[in-house]
């Protein structure tokens, strides 16, 4: 029996990229249905290893997907030779996908309970999916709370549908910034996101947080959290780590035990207390 | 329990029927050390060795191998497995248990690695209970040595004039048809016992593996990390020499004109400042007692059960003793295991 290959991927085509800041993009990539190599449906917080040949492959978050037109979406960030790589491909050019990988957000769990979101400036790309599930399947889940924080006003990604967050009935979204630049219009708060803590109305019990952000953020945050009376197995961060295979060989995105691209990317707080390397 | 005790001046000729049919690759005199190597006779080999300075790792996930190559029109090849079985003659028992770790890793989870799992396949073992126990080796007390449990096609035991020869496959039973010597007896497995019991006497060094994931993960704050860290010189020559080390970097690799190129994985170390590193320069173990806490964590505690279902009751080191005896800072893992325990 010949044994596939985990580490070729699959040839898409970007349909199309949206500016969300001055350093970040979205773009839609639409994919060849049935393939092996790029299995969906995806599960929010799942994660995908994009690659331009010749340049390199990393791991990225999808920001939303259509299984029938067979388009995903992936925000990212400018930072590194990928990165730079994918922006300066254009509308119908080729990249290469295979995914997606680990455990997303625990959309089982969440069904009949609130759900408490704090995201932190492009950590709000992997929790765009779980809004989009929650509105689709309005019924199936209770309220729903999203705490959104960003360096700059500039620096909040999907800012075109707040509204459309907002109109899903029973959420509410709350905004901070750490600073305001001169001249700017800003109605909302000022500070880190935990300073939006005390507006939350989201009840410790029968809810489930879930949070992906700079881990120095996180960090605060659940402490924040604990203190307000919520379970460290109700609290569900994503990370971000080193990842060089997605499969659980390559090692570098190791905590203690756990692969993060295996038994991850999204764990609840009591699953990482107590383990090695964390900032949190 | 099947065997076969043959003379030990009889191995040349069935060493030479091997060759026939395999590549054998055992250990061979280089200096004052040994290595792993291709061999044509008995005679180029010394089963008397200590521990080779590469452990036999290097056959199955080589320093760098080529996981596809590419045109830039996007058309995509996969290597060709060599096709040439081969025989690894002589593996000591902590090597061979390091390869069943490395299974949990590339072969048994959900993305087998077909170029491992191929070379597994198509590589015969004959191991070798080990009677040459070096200054540096634990393996007894890791539960993987001096004598393998399984996990060989042949199992050669040294009983003075000849060797007891076991087989532990199929492959291995068409092996010892290939060899000429007797039935063992009973009288010849009490042998082998007795081999195995002096072995046991000459270590030096022994670990206490009793709760041994808690131990570490309760100490992740212990300033003997900080002490380590000032010491330790990040050259990553533990992780290289280590057999159950499977950490790998994934490169592209642009071919002139820039028309083709490949994507090839290559050695990767966490000792190294680069491994843990982030976009935006992040890095999630920046410092060196970080980096030296996670190898010998990952080597001692948390990376044996806890991280693999299949490696019930075994951490990841197999006590070969390899990185103690290469660490130029004198760094010895069994040592910070003592301390921990407070001893």
């Amino acid at each position: 029996m010949r044994l596939e290959n985990p580490y070729l991927a699959e040839e898409c085509v970007i349909k199309g990229s949206r500016r969300q800041t001055p350093d970040v993009y979205t773009y839609a990539i639409s994919y060849p249905r049935g393939s092996r190599r790029l299995r969906t449906p995806f599960m929010p917080g799942q994660f995908i290893m994009i690659s331009v040949l010749g340049i390199g492959e990393a791991p990225f978050s999808f920001s939303a997907w259509d299984d029938e037109k067979a388009i995903f979406e992936t925000t990212i960030r400018t930072v590194g030779n990928v990165t730079s790589a994918i922006m300066r491909r254009g509308e119908g050019q080729r990249i290469w996908v295979r995914g997606p990988y680990g455990r997303g957000w625990p959309m089982e769990e969440a069904r009949g309970k609130d759900i408490l979101i704090v995201a932190g400036g492009i950590g709000m790309a992997p929790l765009r999916p779980v809004i989009e599930m929650v509105a689709r399947n309005r019924r199936s889940y209770g309220g729903l709370e999203i705490l959104y924080g960003a360096k700059t006003p500039e620096d909040l990604l999907f800012a075109d549908e707040f509204d459309s967050w907002r109109s899903i009935p029973g959420a509410e979204l709350l905004l901070t910034v750490d600073s305001v630049p001169r001249g700017t219009k800003w109605d909302h708060g000022v500070g880190v996101v935990t300073t939006l803590f005390d507006k939350i109305r989201t009840e410790p019990n029968d809810s489930i947080v879930m949070m992906c952000g700079p881990e120095i953020m996180m960090k605060f945050a659940v402490k924040g959290l604990l203190a307000m009376g919520f379970r460290p197995e109700d609290i569900y961060l994503s990370l971000e780590r080193r990842m060089e295979c997605g499969v659980a060989q390559c090692g570098h995105c190791q905590i203690g035990p756990k692969f993060v691209c295996k038994d991850g990317p999204v764990f609840s707080y009591s699953e990482l207390r107590g383990l090695p390397d964390l900032l949190a | 329990m099947r065997g076969m005790v043959v003379p030990k001046d009889s191995l040349g000729e069935l060493v030479s029927k091997l060759s026939d049919r395999y590549k054998i690759f055992g250990p061979k005199r280089k200096g004052t050390e040994w290595i792993f190597d291709e061999v044509e006779s008995a005679d180029e080999m010394d089963l008397r060795y200590s521990t080779t300075i590469l452990p036999p790792r290097k056959f199955f996930l080589p320093t760098s191998e080529r996981l596809f190559s590419f045109r830039m029109d996007g058309r995509v090849e996969e290597p060709e497995e060599p096709d040439i079985p081969a025989l690894i003659f002589g593996i000591h028992s902590c090597d061979l248990n390091a390869l069943l770790l490395l299974d949990a890793v590339f072969s048994s989870g959900q993305f087998p690695l077909p170029s491992y799992v191929k070379r597994r396949e198509r590589t015969a073992l004959v191991a070798l209970t080990c009677t040459e126990v070096g200054d540096h080796c634990f393996c007894e007390s890791m539960g993987t040595g001096p004598s393998p449990a399984g996990g060989y096609d042949v199992l050669l035991t040294d009983l003075g004039g000849e060797y007891l020869m076991e087989s532990g496959s199929r492959r291995g039973d068409e092996i010892l048809a290939l060899a000429r010597g007797r039935e063992a007896s009973k009288g010849d497995f009490d042998r082998k016992a007795e081999a195995i019991e002096r072995a046991k006497s000459k270590f030096k060094r022994r670990v206490d593996l009793r709760d041994i994931d808690e131990l570490f993960l309760k100490n992740l704050d212990n300033p003997i990390w900080e002490r380590l860290g000032e010491k330790d010189l990040a050259c990553g020559l533990c992780v290289n020499s280590c057999p159950t080390c499977f950490c790998f970097d994934v490169r592209d690799k642009l071919d002139f004109p820039m028309d083709s190129g490949v994507r090839y994985k290559e050695w990767d170390a966490c000792v190294l400042l680069e491994f843990s590193q982030v976009a935006l320069g992040g890095n999630f173990r920046r410092d060196r007692s970080a980096r030296i806490r996670q190898f010998i964590g990952h080597n001692l505690g948390w990376g044996g059960a806890s991280q693999f279902r299949e490696f019930r009751g075994k951490a990841k080191c197999v006590g070969c003793g390899r990185c103690i005896r290469y660490c130029p800072a004198g760094i010895d893992l069994t040592e910070v295991l003592k301390e921990l325990r407070g001893a």
